[in-house]
């Protein structure tokens, strides 16, 4: 009766199943030859940092030439989408983080226009072992468009973020796109609790991994990495529209749950010279957004769960999602994009799943929230 | 800075929680199985042997075999005849100022006076239920705390609560966040009827965490529901609340 | 059935040519078609003191007058068609085929819901685009596949020129015949359809043996396993198995086309288009799958169709909003494997794993929501679907319940089932060739 029966779905997943069966079987060797090629074929174009892990499609990394052409002191609007938060166990265990991750990635896929780029926003794994990075590596391997990988703190502390730079590069590197100064930051630093308490790899990570045990310590981009910002951004002008990328937001948001970055204030001392500077971050799982003096900064929607609002420290420009229904389990996750504008500033649009996109405007944040004032929920948090 | 004591104690307890998770907290789950008991007398008389709350004084009630139930009547009897078999042993005793003896001191801010000298007997408003000792409040606490530690190292932990996909309770309320235990009784959507804080617990392992349900006196599903109370405390209860 | 339905056609033709005046109806409505008496056990009186409009209150007058209307084949333009050719009383208000067929043997895109306890239902429609029975009694009569009539005035002038009509009207309304009148009249009318009094409501009452032990177990997986009662509530103030919202389910997906309306209809929304440009094109495409969308024209209502109450499900078949569903099994097979993939996809719905024995269970609870009055009919129904389903489940996907599959499963899998843009893609992805 089965194969009489065999459904559309059945069918598809069948020819599916071979197919990633084949890409499971990709030995390391022909993995990074076919990488490499790709890669190959796109520095040679000039078009990326060697450093920085990109799966490409060779049609779409051209630059449009048109619109470029067309836009404000060549300097175009652009848009970039992101995945971020995927936190993937290996897939025997769990298939629920999995199916939200490929709903992401289908999500950016079906972008008309494609996005110039998609950023990762960290937190590819739950506890960073090789086989959820690996996964993780697969899934955004069917993301059409240039992927801009970020590390968060579940990819790093199982192996000290060994793995994951083997298979994506150096967790800090800068890029100029279109006019506008890119630096993605590795800001889940911290500094040694694990030694002194003789902990395993595998109790560090899970240390890590929790809000809200307090052992750990804070997260931090640390002074090396102050040093690199700062001589990164000695050549660009100040009129020069920045965009920072950091999976910690990069300020004091709460700091029982690590929703912080210790040296925050150093870094925000490096940012203000510049006119117009962009932080989008991961790792706080939920609509969130602040500005302090010429920086907007804009949280990213987790795939996997949402993360209830801080008892304390709210930003007081944030408007809160709806309480999720855990019923849903896409309800309050989701994906999102942003609009880069011609002058630099960057509209943020939250693609909720199962609910109605958000956008928040720069103006909103810019404005202190004088106007373009977002929807505002039903049930806020308790 | 206003954080700088919430990372000292969050570090303390969070230690604290680690250790006792592994080597106190069975033990503590068992002594609550097993309350401490007065040894009784055996019958001499083939009847049932009670004692008085003295942990001392004790008759026999020959005319029940053991594992009668007493009537009401005969229970009424059994308290004359225990309190006049106690006058009888202490004749210039008062049975209430002699219990608050044992330990006598006041409702009110019991740490306050674990430092002192305790207070002389015989000058409280005490009586057999309210006179405690700055230990016993030292015990209950303790015993609360185990209590609630339990909870937090199953909420913490999705192979203690039986998941089966990684998923525990704190990766979506860190600290208990969300859990809004003050407002049940409520209505709950996901149940389709009002629901109690027990019964979302429950409603979370089998979905989201891919457990099995617990039943209502499991000790796991009794630790979980207070440490979510305890992470609540001094919140207003507001019932039916959405 | 549908031989019978020919037949049925021919009659009323020899009837009409035979008659000098155009008669109301060809046959009398039946016991079925009276209305209900509220003493039911599990009947909520509350709700039902919630839901009759001030603006019409219930009047034996206004009743008899609706149900007169109800069945009278002149409110459409052939004269053929009344309200009961699509919600038969001796089919639980439902014509029991897939989608509706109305004037000139056209079928429209939709299952007829029942008229059953509808009073109690916060919209109308499968995407709830009347908010009352009095709006929703209006759409089928201009509807050019439903009733086929032009306009309002039409419809008033038709039944102005039924001298009887014009007499009760004006004791009923104190007024001349209006459009609306003739919607509260067939409104108050449906609002007599009350179906409770089921097994399951004197289970519910305090009969412990009101119900077999498979459907107590059936009600237990109901409330737990499978995850039914978070979208189809009951309560016993609110005993009607819907929460009267808007899920997608993946029943549009089965359909190839769904993804790709969707996406166009969304990228035309964010070019700024109006709602009454989503209209057109849902009139020009075959739009109707993307359901409550095209009344609130909100992204997340993309193919989001109305929770429907399951009572009396054994004579209301098949199932889902384009009525592609034969069996009960059928239909909780689909929900078993987690629906059918689409980006769209309510997260509620997730593969569940429930055994064949379980669906046996779930199916017999459905059956214990049976009223009295379609006790036999339902049997019947039931051991039609049950002989079926021992042999065909179309719907069936065990792997894929289990979540030994696919995207839920170990072999990761695609994202979206049949429709997803991920296959195709797949071979211009560099990084994705070679291999073995």
């Amino acid at each position: 009766m089965a194969a009489r029966h065999k459904s559309v779905e059945t069918k598809f997943m069948e020819e599916r199943d071979r197919v990633l069966r084949a890409l499971r079987n990709l030995d390391r060797r022909s993995f990074i030859k076919v990488v490499a090629a790709t890669a190959g074929a796109v520095i040679a174009k000039g078009l990326m940092p060697p450093h920085s892990f990109q799966l490409v499609t060779i049609a779409n990394a051209a630059p449009d030439k048109a619109s470029a052409a067309s836009g404000m002191n060549g300097q175009p609007p652009f848009t970039f989408a992101y995945i971020s938060d995927t936190h993937l166990y290996e897939r025997t265990l769990n298939q629920r983080f999995i199916r939200a991750a490929l709903k992401a990635v289908e999500d950016v896929n079906a972008l008309d226009p494609q996005p110039d780029f998609v950023l990762f926003g960290g937190d590819l794994a739950q506890l960073g072992t090789p086989q959820q990075l690996e996964l993780g590596r697969e899934i955004l391997k069917e993301v059409k468009a240039p992927v801009k990988m970020m590390v968060g703190e579940h990819d790093w502390f199982l192996d000290l973020g060994e793995k994951w730079q083997e298979l994506f590069g150096p967790p800090n590197y800068s890029f100029d796109w279109k006019g506008v100064h890119v630096v993605v930051l590795m800001s889940v630093h911290e500094k040694d609790f694990w030694t002194a308490r003789r902990m395993t790899p595998e109790e560090r990570m899970a240390t890590v991994a929790g809000l809200d045990n307090g052992v750990q310590s804070r997260f931090e981009v640390g002074e090396p990495q102050r040093e690199w910002l700062k001589n990164d951004l000695a050549k660009v002008s100040s009129s020069t529209p920045i965009l920072v990328f950091s999976h910690s937001p990069l300020y004091k948001y709460y700091y029982n749950w690590n929703f912080w970055t210790d040296d925050a204030d150093q870094v925000q001392a490096i940012l203000r010279r510049f006119d117009k500077v962009t932080v989008i971050h991961g790792h706080t799982h939920q609509m969130l957004f602040n500005q302090i003096g010429n920086i907007s900064f804009y949280g990213m929607l987790s795939t996997a769960w949402p993360w209830p609002y801080a008892p304390q420290g709210l930003p007081a420009l944030t408007i809160q999602m709806n309480r999720a229904d855990p019923f849903d389990q896409f309800d309050a996750c989701g994906d999102g994009r942003m609009e880069v504008r011609a002058d630099g500033l960057v509209d943020k649009i939250y693609n909720l799943w199962d609910r109605n996109p958000v956008t928040v405007k720069a103006d909103y944040l810019r404005s202190r929230g004088k106007i373009d004032r977002p929807p505002a929920p039903q049930f806020a948090s308790y | 800075m206003s954080f700088k004591p919430n990372q000292t104690v969050g570090a303390a307890t969070a230690a604290a929680a680690i250790l006792s998770a592994i080597v106190i907290l069975p033990a503590a789950l068992r002594a609550q199985q097993a309350p401490p008991a007065h040894p009784v007398p055996p019958p001499k008389n083939g009847g049932t042997v009670v004692m008085l709350c003295d942990g001392k004084t004790s008759i026999e009630i020959k005319s029940l075999k053991p594992g009668e139930q007493p009537t009401e009547s005969q229970g009424r009897e059994v308290a004359n005849e225990l309190m006049a078999e106690w006058r009888k042993e202490h004749p210039d005793e008062h049975w209430q100022m002699a219990q608050a003896d044992a330990g006598a001191k006041p409702h009110a801010d019991p740490m306050s006076q674990a430092s002192k000298s305790p207070p002389a007997t015989g000058q409280q408003q005490g009586d057999t239920y309210a006179s405690f000792t700055s230990r016993d409040y030292k015990v209950w606490q303790a015993e609360t705390q185990k209590f609630v530690d339990e909870g937090k190292r199953i909420f913490h932990d999705w192979k203690a609560l039986g998941g089966t996909i990684g998923v525990s309770c704190d990766m979506c309320h860190p600290d208990g966040a969300n859990t809004h235990p003050e407002t049940y009784p409520k209505y709950q959507v996901q149940l389709q009827r009002v629901a109690l804080l027990r019964d979302m617990i429950d409603w979370c392992i089998e979905n989201p965490v891919k457990g099995k349900t617990l039943d209502p006196n499991d000790p796991k599903l009794r630790a979980l529901e207070a440490y979510i109370y305890a992470q609540r405390k001094g919140v207003p209860l507001d019932y039916g609340k959405h | 059935m549908f031989d019978e339905r020919l037949w049925t056609g021919l009659l009323l033709i020899v009837a009409v040519v035979g008659l000098s005046a155009v008669p109301a109806r060809a046959q009398e409505p039946g016991p079925l078609a009276e209305p209900k008496s509220r003493n039911q056990v599990g009947f909520p009186a509350e709700l039902y003191s919630w839901v009759i409009p001030a603006d019409n209150p219930q009047t034996p007058e206004k009743i008899a007058l609706g149900k007169e209307l109800f069945f009278d084949d002149r409110l459409s333009e052939d004269g053929k068609i009344s309200c009961d050719h699509c919600h038969v009383p001796n089919k639980g208000f439902t014509d029991q085929l897939p989608t509706s067929m109305g004037i000139h043997n056209q079928f429209g895109q939709r299952n007829a819901p029942t008229i059953l306890n509808a009073l109690f239902s916060t919209t109308q429609f499968w995407d709830g685009r009347a908010a009352t029975l009095e709006d929703q009694a209006k759409q089928p009569i201009l509807n050019p596949v439903e009733m086929g009539m032009k306009s309002p005035d039409e419809v008033v002038g038709k039944i102005k020129g039924i001298p009887e009509y014009n007499e009760k009207f004006r004791k009923v309304f104190g007024r001349e015949v209006n459009y609306d009148d003739i919607a509260r009249a067939i409104a108050s009318y449906e609002r007599t359809q009350i179906a409770f009094d089921s097994p399951f409501d004197r289970y519910m009452a305090g009969d412990r043996r009101a119900i077999s032990d498979s459907a107590i177990r059936g009600w237990s997986i109901f409330n737990g396993k499978g995850r039914c009662m978070s979208c189809h509530g009951w309560n016993p103030t609110q005993p009607l198995f819907t929460d009267f919202k808007f899920h997608n389910i993946g029943v549009s997906a089965h359909k190839s086309d769904f993804v790709p309306l969707a996406r166009k209809a969304l990228a035309i929304l964010a070019q700024g288009a109006s709602p009454e440009q989503i209209d057109k094109l849902a009139i020009q495409t075959d739009m109707s799958g993307l359901g409550r969308f095209l009344v609130t024209k909100q992204p997340h209502d993309i193919g989001g169709f109305r929770t429907m109450g399951l009572r009396n499900l054994l004579v209301t078949q098949p199932y889902f909003h384009d009525g592609s569903q034969q069996t009960l099994w059928d239909t909780i097979d689909h929900y078993n494997k987690g629906g059918v993939q689409n980006p769209y996809l309510d997260g509620g719905i997730v593969p569940l794993g429930l055994s064949e024995a379980e669906e046996d269970d779930l199916v017999a609870f459905l059956a214990s929501l049976t009223s009295p009055e379609y006790e036999q009919m339902a049997k019947e129904e039931y051991d039609l679907q049950f002989k079926r389903s021992r042999t065909d489940r179309p719907q069936r996907d065990t792997e894929a319940a289990m979540g030994l599959k696919g995207r839920n499963g170990p072999g990761l899998g695609g994202p979206f089932g049949d429709i997803g843009p991920g296959q195709s893609e797949m071979g211009e992805n560099p990084a994705l060739l070679g291999g073995d």
